[in-house]
């Protein structure tokens, strides 16, 4: 073998560091500017087209007193909350049920796929179009089964919107959990409830005491990963009721997208978004262990 | 495990039955908007719909191919998902190679970071990310997506990429070293082979997760000839009323091609090796 003259730990050090730019650049380059400039803004009064103007916590004052605000955050801790137990625990019972020997496994595990394989907003637009108050199937259907009296009105009764959206968010989200943990639960190991059968463990104690802790890390990154979705979650309420009537469906990523592109003021817009930063990072830090167990096998 | 028979069929009925229920509940309404694309107006815009029609029709896919700019649409969509699959691949399978087979300074600090990254909300970078692209030049134009979408699917791919990449012996790389390959090299001609499926599948949701995009979309992306696939669904409206014969019949269109790649993931999936949670 020919001497190197560079040390194999010397080139895998600079590679390394080298194959790292990239992903720097993107992840905190793109990100990072705008993010900062974001906050810098939020505290000036920009507007489009004009030269912004630092006002200081001006915008963060007019929050406190902003009732489309605090109906927007209450909305979206009750969609975030609501969507997730929802899709959580019918993903687990579906996973739970596609985890025996069935026939026609392959084709329910397809089929059940494809919710979350459509454009979220062909999703919405659809079940938007099912909702529909005049030529909506649901209603047809429900008032045709005789199931209903008067036609429910999904999008205009400001009680029910909210709840109108979070229907789609569960129908589009329940194969995300139930593929997470139908692959948590293949990796489980047979034996151990055979076991724990022969000591006189029924199906309830085997799941609280062997299926729970063994899917508990897919349970938590899942759940982590789909709280942030969910909390994001735009093109489902703006596209099938557009945060209304009268903002009784606002949740902070629409509020923020009308203060910003309809009511064009950017530094208000910018002062919401940032202020459900602190609400975010508590929801990271929570799971942060979960995912430090995962990324350090 | 033993069971009574009694036991085992309503095991059976329960679990036939809530699966029955949840394949209707995830079909139905795709069902009805694959079969709205194909009713007549007269058969759609009534005040109580049937279930069933008799006749069907094409003539919403006609006006959608023949009267609007839908096509040209479905081609942005194709050329942003497919550059963005590539620069994002080849960035995620040279990063996660190096996350997981060289060893430099802050190599941990860059793997937590990815997943962090990854949890950042769109809420509230995407005013901010418009005035960035914005003044960076970049105004009703695809190609803004490019610059965009990486943001959030590199830090996907790396993490599912590391995963793969974890799970496969070092052994043959190591003996590929000792013959005197570099680094490179091994990544090329050893790694890539071997993880092919998993790197199809994370090619696969890479795509997906740029074609589905909306609100990226529609702010950086408004005249027709920009347009992606998804943004030109949500304006079929005339005169603030919603053309629903032809957005029913563009859903479809727009849906074919990432439930077709799902479900060949999926199969690929099923079939290799499975690792973590899926998207």
């Amino acid at each position: 073998m020919k001497p190197r003259k560079y040390s194999q730990q010397m080139i895998d050090k600079w590679l390394g560091l080298l194959l790292m730019v990239p992903i720097v650049l993107i992840i905190f380059g793109i990100t990072g500017i705008p993010f900062v400039r974001a906050v810098y803004l939020s505290f000036t009064n920009k507007v489009v087209g004009l030269k912004e103007e630092f006002i200081g916590l001006e915008n963060y004052r007019s929050l406190f007193t902003d009732k489309i605000y605090w109906k927007s955050l209450n909305n979206t801790v009750i969609y975030t909350v609501g969507c997730i137990v929802a899709k959580l625990l019918a993903g687990l019972l579906l996973a739970l049920l596609l985890n025996q020997n069935l026939r026609g496994k392959a084709f329910f595990r397809t089929v059940l796929l494809i919710p979350w394989a459509l454009p979220g907003m062909v999703a919405a637009t659809t079940w938007r179009w099912m909702y529909d108050s005049t030529y909506g199937i649901i209603n047809s259907m429900l008032l045709k089964t005789g199931m209903i009296e008067l036609p429910i009105p999904w999008l205009s009764n400001p009680g029910i919107t909210l709840l109108s959206t979070m229907i789609v968010n569960v129908w589009r989200g329940i194969p995300f959990f139930m593929f997470s943990l139908l692959g948590a639960l293949q990796t489980l190991d047979k034996q151990v409830f055979e076991a724990a059968y022969v000591d006189g463990a029924g199906a309830f104690k085997q799941f609280i005491y062997i299926t729970l802790p063994g899917i508990s890390s897919v349970l938590g990154i899942s759940a982590l990963l789909s709280t942030i979705w969910t909390f994001n979650d735009f093109e489902n309420v703006f596209l099938i009721t557009g945060g209304g009537p009268v903002y009784s469906s606002s949740v902070i990523s629409t509020y923020t997208y009308d203060l910003a592109f309809i009511q064009n003021s950017f530094g208000r817009a910018l002062a919401v978004a940032v202020s459900v930063i602190p609400l975010m990072l508590i929801m990271i830090m929570i799971s942060r262990k979960i995912i430090n167990t995962d990324i350090n096998q | 495990m033993v069971r009574t028979k009694r036991k085992r069929i309503i095991n059976s009925v329960l679990t036939y039955g809530i699966l029955g229920l949840a394949l209707i509940w995830t079909i139905f309404p795709i069902y009805w908007m694959v079969k709205s694309s194909l009713s007549l107006n007269s058969e759609m815009y009534v005040a109580r719909p049937n279930l069933f029609s008799k006749v069907i029709t094409f003539d919403h896919y006609i006006d959608l191919f023949f009267n609007t700019t839908f096509l040209h649409s479905i081609w942005n969509s194709l050329i942003v998902a497919s550059i963005t699959t590539v620069i994002c691949l080849t960035i995620g399978v040279l990063g996660a190679y190096a996350m997981t087979r060289l060893s430099y300074p802050g190599r941990n600090l860059f793997r937590s970071s990815i997943i962090v990254s990854y949890l950042m909300p769109t809420a509230v970078l995407f005013v901010p990310m418009y005035v960035f692209i914005s003044s960076l030049g970049f105004y009703d134009s695809k190609y803004a997506l490019l610059i965009i979408y990486p943001t959030f699917v590199v830090p996907y791919c790396c993490y599912m990429l590391i995963s793969y990449f974890k799970a496969i012996p070092y052994a043959l790389e190591e003996a590929a070293l000792i013959d005197g390959c570099n680094r490179l090299q091994t990544l090329w001609y050893i790694v890539i082979p071997i993880a092919l499926p998993g790197i199809a599948v994370v090619a696969t949701f890479a795509f997906t997760m740029a074609w589905n995009e909306y609100l990226y979309a529609m702010i950086m992306t408004t005249s027709n000839a920009q347009k992606t696939a998804t943004v030109a669904i949500s304006a079929f409206k005339f005169a603030d009323s919603a053309i629903w014969g032809r957005i029913m019949s563009a859903s479809v269109v727009c849906s074919l091609p990432v439930t077709i790649l799902y479900i060949a993931a999926q199969s690929l999936l099923i079939s290799g090796k499975y690792e973590g949670s899926v998207k």
